[in-house]
């Protein structure tokens, strides 16, 4: 029995001395310290720690605490650490789960700080308004993207396609499949199938005059809707100038699995801040073109935040967040060292700034973006809670009809019934 | 008293890392969940108590509920025999008498480690691909393959293939408890004349039982719990056509990506019950085909 | 001469069986070269998605590069704010300790649970059976809140402090079973020589389950290294991450990827296990050379 307590004491003692070695981290030399937290990519990383690097130069006194980590697994850790009331001060925040968090109260509105410590009066208004939610700014743009069609120049040019993509309607946008289609003797479709992408239904529904959701949160969109839109790309694939119904079911594919990457389609929805990323992935040129428009001409894509920069709830130290994040907006040498990687900037100061020393694939969405300017819808409506679980319930009943199960107007009737009780329950 | 202490504290005294660790780590967290699974609770805001809410509408109104039940027993049902048949198959195979075993363990063992990585989901869809390896290998016997893992009917097969080919930890366990078997029992039965496939059932099965039985149990388990793989192939969706709708990829969407860790704490609890029930029958029936070596009279 | 005639039977007997034993031989050997294939082909993918330029990984089923991009591994080690020989640190350390912290506090639990007698053993056993079935997402959030109250949010204790205290029933169960198909004789014969349960825990139990406790050892450094939504949730700072955290800043599924560079250090993340597996397999060989006493 001896021998037995006294090697488990010294394991357990041995084992003590080593961990307490590893809970002692460096104690922060500065008193104030502020976190950063963002979802990225190497590039995107590298920038942002020069940023702070750039910023605590200027502000010894404080410490900012860099934390990031890709897409997918970003959303679980900002919801564990709301859950332990422990956010980060500053967290990146996208336009699908912004308002899931700001109606939850986890986030604090930013109007007290504009003028003060806020210099964003200059800033375009429509793009700041995108982070409002009643009347209150929670989030700050740092980057706005809208809807692009994505081509593929060279097959473009090989089936001889001249037209306007920044100005065309749903039966050119289905003749250039057609096109595109034929010339390839079918190998090549026109377009990914957009059946089951909730943003081109959106857009359609703009387009015929209402929103989504209207502003108390409502779904406004019709059965009718629905079913034209359905109808439209179901009538594309029974003439077989989309891609194969397999691929489409497969949902919220990684960019490496459009149709446009993998050299199966022509066209593609994406978004203006993904050129470069696909561009990356490909050996053809690409190019940008606008959402089709209706015999109305009604414009359906709008410029929409790509990512905002939003103040926790938990914040210890909001002052020094704030100062962070002015700078992170208005400051010449910090907006120059981000680029337009997050997205377009909305302060025009910036964006003249950064014209001269922009890549190729960068100037083609800087110029897809002016010379959308203008042509676009303005910001709809915050949408509501559930609005991300309303998506899914579309991919879900929208795969029913893309594999010919239910009938593009049933399926409508019944997305239109779930999206309300799924707005009613989430209330 | 001092009787009790006499003849429990040995048993105590080496348990108690576990019991450190069980009661003042592990169980806070689980009867938390057991608690919030009573509750209304989006992780932001305090969790409000609603009764049976979440059960009732779990069982009531949740239509994939029943779909994601559906799935994970479709896929504990095909995947458990199969890995099981695979690991204990090549485990035999590698156990006799082969010099360069070790270079095939390490082989075999390799796409285990792989896991589930986004390695491995980007692989796995060029190879199921309706132009993919598999369908050209199939091509060249006349057949023409789906395009697999985007037809729901046979989405579900490629994840059964995916845990067959990462037979490797079950392999091992069954490989070390066969070295466990003594070699003369073999000897003997050869000179007895007693053919191979005798010996396998009346010396290795019996031998291995306890080792079989753990991996039945173990990989049960897992197979209930399945996450990594489904979530990772199918985008985090359980996509094409909730085909891949694995009951915890349902619970992780209804936690993080709906705000609803209270229903997802009732799911959870509700699948626990479900592993709970399967493990006590494998451990009720055991009694009648594992036999301890130390506890036979 | 009868005895001459019987040699020569035996003897073509003899040769007839090692031509069969050659030809069974061959067969396995074609056999799981075949099999092998099929396991190494995903590897074989690796390595060339790993050599390969980015725009060339997809849409090409191709297995041998256009060029070889070597690149990817020079560029993959330092692309990340911190460079790799960091993160392998990071990895390492928690590795090797959680490894120590579960064969240690494991062996003891199983060895309790397998050859000692007390009360609520079958109690306690179920209770440790119920935290293998709890889906672990839905205590991911009390756990971290626990955590946090203890002050060890951003440290490595919540990774491997519950390691020395058994929490991986896996291994526990593993074990049991192995320790009860030992010989009851051999505690029975060490107790009447008057030893403790440590000693025979430590001279007989543990020599002779050499077989489990390798395979556990092996078992615990891969899921170790590869564990991930852990350091996910308990890791802040970036010099702290493990490799396999750092794998996961390469790729957003909004933006510019780096799949190469990623595939790159995941094919270098596996060379530690790849090792581990070689250097501790042995365990499982050279188990029955001891346990063959029987």
């Amino acid at each position: 029995m001896a021998c037995f307590t006294r090697r488990n004491f010294l394991h357990g003692a041995a084992a003590t001395a080593a961990l307490s070695g590893l809970a002692s981290r460096p104690a922060r030399a500065s008193a104030r310290t502020i976190r950063h937290f963002w979802w990225g990519n190497p590039e995107r990383d590298r920038r942002t720690f020069e940023v702070i690097k750039a910023f605590q130069a200027r502000h010894a006194d404080i410490e900012v605490s860099g934390e990031t980590i890709g897409w997918g697994d970003y959303w679980t850790k900002v919801a564990t650490q709301t859950a332990g009331r422990n956010m980060p001060d500053l967290v990146q925040m996208d336009y699908r789960y912004l308002f899931e968090y700001v109606r939850r109260g986890a986030l604090q509105p930013l109007d007290g700080f504009i003028g003060k410590s806020l210099m964003i009066g200059d800033f375009d208004k429509a793009p700041l308004e995108g982070g409002m939610v009643d009347g209150k700014l929670y989030a700050l743009n740092i980057g706005s993207n809208s809807q692009v069609m994505v081509y593929n120049s060279r097959i473009f040019q090989e089936a001889g396609i001249d037209v306007d993509v920044l100005d065309w309607s749903y039966e050119q946008f289905a003749q250039v499949c057609e096109k595109i289609t034929a010339k390839s003797g079918g190998k090549m479709k026109g377009s990914d199938d957009l059946s089951l992408t909730i943003d081109m239904l959106e857009s359609f529904v703009r387009q015929n005059g209402r929103e989504f959701y209207d502003a108390e949160g409502n779904v406004q969109a019709t059965v009718e809707d629905t079913t034209a839109f359905w109808q439209y790309w179901a009538d594309l694939r029974k003439a077989g100038v989309v891609r194969d119904k397999g691929k489409t079911i497969v949902l919220s594919p990684p960019l490496s699995d459009t149709g446009i990457v993998t050299g199966e389609t022509a066209m593609g929805q994406h978004w203006s801040n993904q050129l470069v990323g696909i561009q990356a992935l490909m050996k053809d040129e690409i190019g940008a073109g606008m959402v089709p428009k209706m015999a109305n001409g009604r414009p359906g894509q709008f410029i929409k935040p790509s990512m905002f920069l939003s103040l926790s709830r938990d914040s210890r130290d909001v002052e020094a967040a704030m100062l962070y994040m002015n700078d992170w907006v208005s400051d010449p040498q910090i907006t120059a060292i981000l680029g337009i990687e997050r997205g377009i900037p909305c302060s025009p100061r910036v964006r003249e700034a950064l014209k001269p020393n922009l890549k190729p694939v960068e100037v083609l969405s800087v110029n897809f973006f002016d010379a959308i300017q203008g042509k676009v819808a303005p910001v709809p409506p915050p949408p509501p809670k559930g609005a991300g679980e309303v998506r899914d319930a579309f991919m879900r009943i929208g795969t029913d009809v893309v594999l010919d199960r239910t009938k593009p107007a049933d399926a409508a009737s019944m997305f239109i019934e779930e999206a309300a009780s799924i707005i009613e329950r989430a209330r | 008293m001092k009787r009790f202490i006499a003849r429990n504290a040995p048993g105590y005294l080496f348990l108690l890392p576990w019991f450190l660790g069980f009661f003042l780590l592990a169980l806070g967290p689980i009867l938390a969940s057991l608690y919030l699974s009573f509750t209304r609770y989006d992780m932001v805001n305090a969790p409000r108590w609603i009764g049976f809410d979440n059960y009732t509408y779990m069982f009531t109104r949740d239509r994939r509920f029943w779909k994601a039940l559906e799935v994970t027993f479709h896929y504990v049902a095909l995947s458990v025999p199969a890995r099981l048949i695979m690991a204990l198959g090549v485990a035999m195979l590698l156990d006799k008498g082969l010099r360069s075993i070790g270079v095939y363990r390490a082989i075999f063992y390799l796409p285990s480690l792989l896991g589930a990585s986004i390695a491995i989901a980007i692989l796995w869809r060029q190879l199921f691909d309706a132009n993919g390896v598999v369908n050209q290998t199939l091509g060249y016997f006349g057949i023409a393959g789906p395009d697999w893992l985007t037809n729901p009917d046979t989405s579900l097969y490629t994840l059964v293939i995916l845990a067959m080919w990462q037979f490797g930890s079950p392999m091992l366990i069954f490989l070390a408890g066969l070295r466990g078997i003594p070699r003369d029992l073999y000897e003997a039965a050869e000179i007895d004349g007693t053919p191979r496939w005798r010996q396998f059932t009346r010396i290795t099965l019996p031998l291995l039982a306890p080792v079989i039985f753990f991996n039945l149990v173990l990989q049960t388990i897992e197979a209930f719990k399945t996450f990594s793989s489904a979530f990772i192939i199918s985008n985090g969706s359980g996509a094409p056509a909730d085909s891949l709708l694995f009951y915890t990829v349902y619970l992780f969407n209804e936690a993080f990506k709906f705000f609803r860790m209270g229903y997802a704490s009732a799911l959870a609890w509700v699948l626990l019950i479900i592993i709970a029930v399967f493990t006590a029958i494998a451990f009720f029936t055991s009694k009648y085909w594992v036999h301890y070596e130390n506890e036979r009279d | 001469m009868e005895l001459d005639e019987a040699t020569r039977v035996a003897h073509a007997f003899m040769l007839k069986r090692k031509q069969q034993e050659r030809n069974g031989r061959l067969l396995k050997h074609a056999f799981l070269l075949g099999v092998s294939f099929i396991m190494l082909y995903p590897l074989f993918w690796l390595l060339s998605a790993s050599l390969k330029p980015e725009n060339e990984i997809f849409g090409n089923l191709d297995l041998w590069p256009s060029t070889f991009k070597f690149d990817n591994y020079t560029a993959g080690w330092h692309a990340l704010p911190q460079s790799f020989s960091v993160f392998y640190v990071n990895s390492a350390i928690v590795t090797i300790l959680s490894v120590i912290g579960n064969l240690i506090s494991c062996s003891f639990a199983a060895y309790a649970f397998a050859r000692l007698r007390f009360t609520g053993r079958n109690f306690f056993f179920a209770l440790m059976m119920m935290t293998l079935m709890i889906p672990y997402h839905v205590v991911l959030i009390p756990q971290y809140v626990q955590f946090l109250q203890l002050g060890w949010v951003d440290t490595y204790l919540p990774l491997v402090v519950p390691r020395f205290l058994a929490s991986d029933t896996f291994f526990i169960f593993l074990m049991v079973q192995f320790f009860r198909q030992l010989p009851r004789e051999l505690d029975e014969a060490a107790m009447i020589d008057g030893c403790s349960p440590f000693k025979i825990y430590w001279a007989i139990i543990l020599p002779l389950s050499l077989p489990a406790m390798g395979t556990a050892a092996i078992f615990s450094m891969i899921w170790v290294w590869e564990d991930f939504l852990a350091p996910l949730i308990y890791l802040n700072d970036i010099k702290s991450y493990t490799v396999p955290l750092a794998l996961r800043l390469f790729l957003d599924q909004e933006g510019q990827s780096a799949y190469g560079q990623m595939f790159a250090m995941s094919v270098l993340s596996l060379v530690p296990v790849v090792l581990f597996f070689l250097l501790f397999q042995k365990f499982i060989v050279r188990g029955i050379a001891t346990s063959g006493m029987k």
